[in-house]
């Protein structure tokens, strides 16, 4: 697989045919174990209890995180030296994606494997990791992450919170205060983000029982009402000055590295909340009836159980596509050495771009799928009774918290000109070739050759539009009309990489779905697409210029769709029969 | 002490069944298989044996399948036990009890096995034999229906589920067969360190055509869904009225008043 493992970003000038990419339909039958032992525990120990969680039963939701350690669940990222698993990122995001439905306690579960824990593992010096890291995984104490501050969220490097050394040059005396900060009702440690003499950013390993460290009252929120939130605020609190961690004044290196695989990790988090919530509508669309008949029997209901089986066969996708991408790159990596992590961090923030692309495709698919996933329940879904209600209120905070999509939409466009910049000018190149109108021609065949075909198109054109636009890129808009380009293409050549890759193996009705699916993503994405390019265009352009490139873009995206239809009525129909996401 | 236990891979029940082309048993293309859950609890009282007896016996977990059954041995492996026997068959569905039994029995002869554990019965086929059917052919005592199981100085007393929700309760002497029913213990949650650990052990790779050497003695006419209930009906009215309704659908369509 390393032979053709595209570098970040590479995906946009590339031909489609030949990219690896790793499906789902892959996996081992440890990774299935895993899976299967942290669904079932969910099905018996915490799905049944998601309204004690969701009354804020703290005392039941750290025992039922005790018991996740007692699985090991805590240990897919711990290094084996201090009895952790090493997991690959695909493991991982499975076991994500099967905790993720009951989303207030996956954010005490992400919250303490995650950011909890993984700035130690990686920046954390043996001392450190000796006296904490087997606390955390053990479940005996739950992680906390600190960074967000009243005053000070997307721009955490405006931190208020300082650390000054003592006199005796044994502490760092602490004083601000934190805001929004998950698990902090039951966890023992934060990482603590602050500014020493209020210039060197850095971090901190607080320990709750510190004087002078105190939880505010939880939050009020509008979903992850069983996930505490609560303000820190630190008053003098005398930190050792063996807890600082990392360098002094490296401490945005620590605060923007966990968030890489954590952007990825909310991306597989809203996945599994997604299926859940696509369960709840499917089963209730054969059940209930209407004018006679069951609702989904509707084509206003089958076209929405479709769109909806289609965004989660492109989130799945993505997510495992990046997964795949980020252990390929790790896998190539010699484990010895006291700079691993250090290349481990250079080798995830390769794929930045693929990381936030996931976040903010997959947050934003989850957001339609609740929606309509209350739609379908009517009168009923408006009521918390209904499951759905949970699902609609907890998927919203997806789209702000880890980087809000506007700040990873804009990253994505700057991180690729960014490497353009850097290294030669490929980019420019083809964007000069694209321009010229040298079409892009596609070496796959095959049963969706069709399809790459569009995508082969959309990137031509992508890059046609980025150069034109190039000069306004100090817009805001510009750049967010850039970034929803780049989702599409990457969402749609993922599903088309991936149909592709396992239709031989697969069943006849299966074979038959995966040809829908694609299908609809073709129609759906291209015009996304399209409809990116043309926002993007009429920001940048005028007169002329204008008016030739929309022909463009509207002749390039076309999408005959013919079979959309009978094409979306087959999801709707296979999700029916089985009540559940079984693409 | 050498333990087997034998397990087998079913399909989740909560899948919607549709006969296959041979209408002799249920398409098995796109649905997800999973350990029986009768031989989940097997598994665990073998491994519980094996720790009561400080890990001195070694239990050997055996299934007879296609390739995918390996993920049922790697769960038994996963949760304890030691090595794994997988007698590849790409159509176990075709043989009978009587044959699955004949196939373990061939396996276990050779390796002196001393105490025997199976399911009660299976998910998807229901026959309750296999167990029983091993134990006679190996000539071992045998037990099924374990609610409840002790093991002490080479006996085993062994609690049955009876007719009728009464218990009974069975002393046996090793070499024996026991068949577990749900509820015998709780069987424990591979954990993952004991998954990733389980990837080192061996599992044995026996073509089944080495153990097969008997003729089914029954076979399958026929795999079809149940017969469609009629709808229920909802009879409106008054109370005087709704009686009539009655009166009459039990008068004209049923017995009961003739
Ligand atoms: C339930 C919950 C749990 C959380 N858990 C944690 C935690 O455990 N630890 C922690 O440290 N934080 C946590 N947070 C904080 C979360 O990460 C922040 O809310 C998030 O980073 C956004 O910051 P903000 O709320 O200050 O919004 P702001 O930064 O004020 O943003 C407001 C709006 O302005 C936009 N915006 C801001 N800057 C720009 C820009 N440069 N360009 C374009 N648009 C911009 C944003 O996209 C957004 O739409 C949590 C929040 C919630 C609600
Ligand atoms: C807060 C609240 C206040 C309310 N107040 C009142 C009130 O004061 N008085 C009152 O009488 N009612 C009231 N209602 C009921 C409300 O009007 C109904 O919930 C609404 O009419 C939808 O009906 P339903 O919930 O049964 O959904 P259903 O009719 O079961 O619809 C479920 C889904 O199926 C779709 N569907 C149904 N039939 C078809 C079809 N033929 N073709 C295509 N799609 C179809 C619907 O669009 C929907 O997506 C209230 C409901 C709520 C939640």
């Amino acid at each position: 697989m390393n032979g053709n493992l595209l570098n970040g970003g590479e995906f946009l000038l590339a031909d489609t045919a030949g990219m690896e990419i790793f499906s789902p339909e892959e996996f081992t039958a440890e990774q299935k174990q895993i899976a299967e032992t942290t669904e079932e525990f969910m099905k018996k120990e915490v799905f049944p209890n998601i309204d004690r969680i969701e009354d804020k039963d703290f005392g039941f939701v750290v025992e039922k995180m005790r018991q996740c350690a007692d699985l090991g669940l805590f240990l897919a990222e711990v290094p084996e030296e201090y009895g952790g698993l090493e997991l690959e990122k695909t493991t991982n995001m499975l076991m994500i994606e099967k905790v993720a439905p009951a989303a207030s306690f996956n954010m005490a579960f992400s919250g303490h494997t995650g950011i909890g824990i993984l700035p130690m593992v990686y920046y954390g010096t043996p001392d450190q990791k000796e006296r904490y890291l087997g606390k955390l995984s053990s479940g005996e104490w739950i992680g906390a992450y600190a960074l967000t501050e009243p005053d000070c969220g997307s721009d955490p490097l405006s931190s208020r919170t300082t650390a000054v050394l003592s006199d005796d040059g044994r502490h760092y005396i602490l004083n601000g205060t934190k805001q929004f900060i998950t698990n902090s009702a039951f966890a023992d440690l934060f990482t603590v983000f602050a500014k020493i003499d209020g210039k060197h950013f850095s971090a901190f390993l607080v320990e709750k029982g510190y004087e002078g460290f105190s939880v505010g009252a939880e939050e009020k929120k509008m979903g992850l009402k069983g996930s505490s939130t609560t303000q820190l605020v630190l008053d003098n609190v005398r930190v050792p000055v063996e807890n600082l961690l990392g360098e002094a004044g490296k401490g945005h290196k620590i605060a923007f590295n966990v968030l890489n695989v954590g952007r990825l990790k909310v991306a597989t988090s809203t996945l599994g909340m997604a299926k859940g919530a696509f369960a709840e509508a499917a089963s209730y669309a054969t059940e209930r009836k209407q004018f006679g008949k069951p609702i989904g029997t509707f084509g206003a209901i089958q076209e929405k159980l479709a769109d909806m089986v289609a965004a989660i066969y492109a989130s799945e996708t993505v997510v495992y596509r990046v997964a795949g991408l980020l252990d390929s790159r790790l896998a190539t990596l010699e484990r010895d050495g006291d700079d691993y992590y250090e290349r481990y961090q250079r080798a995830i923030e390769e794929y930045a771009a693929e990381c936030a692309i996931a976040k903010v495709f997959c947050s934003e698919q989850l957001d339609m799928v609740v929606d309509e996933a209350v739609q379908i329940h009517g009168g009923y879904g408006y009521i918390s009774e209904y499951a759905v209600e949970r699902y609609y209120r907890d998927s919203r905070i997806q789209r702000i918290f880890e980087g809000t999509n506007e700040i990873n939409r804009i990253l994505i466009p700057t991180m690729l000109l960014r490497k353009a910049d850097n290294n030669g000018s490929t980019l420019w190149e083809l964007v000069r070739k694209a321009q010229a109108g040298v079409a892009t021609e596609t070496a796959c065949t095959g049963e969706f050759a069709m399809a790459a075909a569009s995508i082969a198109r959309l990137k031509q054109l992508f890059l046609t539009v980025l150069g034109a636009a190039a000069p306004a890129k100090e817009h805001q808009e510009v750049m967010l009309a850039v970034a929803d380009m780049i989702i599409a293409i990457f969402a749609l050549e993922s599903a088309v990489l991936r149909a592709d890759k396992t239709i031989a193996a697969a069943s006849m009705s299966k074979q038959d779905l995966l040809r829908a699916v694609v299908t609809v993503l073709v129609f759906e994405l291209s015009n996304r697409f399209q409809s990116a390019a043309t926002r993007c265009c009429a920001y940048a352009l005028k007169g002329e210029e204008l008016i030739e490139l929309l022909k463009r873009v509207a002749t390039l995206t076309a999408c005959p769709a013919e079979g959309l239809l009978v094409a979306k009525h087959k999801l709707a129909d296979a999700a029916k029969d089985v009540g559940r996401y079984s693409l | 002490m050498k333990i087997l236990v034998c397990v087998k891979q079913v399909p989740d029940m909560e899948s919607r069944f549709k006969p296959d082309g041979s209408g002799t048993w249920f398409e098995e293309a796109d649905l997800a298989f999973r350990m029986n859950e009768y031989d989940e609890y097997a598994v665990e009282q073998a491994v519980q044996l094996k720790e009561q007896l400080g890990n001195e016996p070694e239990v050997t977990v055996l299934s007879i399948g296609p390739d995918r059954v390996n993920e049922a041995i790697k769960k038994a492996l996963a949760m304890g036990c030691d090595r794994g026997a997988h007698i590849q068959d790409p159509a176990p569905q075709g043989k009978d009890p009587w044959q699955i039994a004949s196939i373990i029995t061939q396996f276990a002869q050779g390796e002196g096995f001393d105490l025997i554990f199976t399911g009660m019965q299976s998910q998807d086929r229901g026959s309750a034999q296999v167990g029983v059917l091993v134990a006679e052919l190996l000539g071992f005592a045998c037990a099924t229906t374990l609610v409840g199981f002790a093991y002490a100085d080479g006996v085993i007393t062994a609690k049955r589920e009876l007719e009728g929700g009464i218990k009974g309760i069975a002393k046996l002497r090793l070499p024996a067969v026991v068949t577990c029913q749900l509820g015998l213990n709780i069987p424990r949650y591979p954990t993952l360190p004991n998954i990733m650990k389980a990837k080192k052990k061996e599992i044995l790779a026996i073509p089944v055509a080495d153990l097969l050497k008997e003729e089914a003695v029954a076979s399958t006419a026929r795999f079809y869904p149940p017969a469609r209930k009629g709808g229920g009906i909802v009879l409106e009215g008054d109370v005087g009225n709704l009686v009539e309704q009655l009166y009459g659908i039990l008068k004209e369509k049923t017995t009961v008043l003739r």
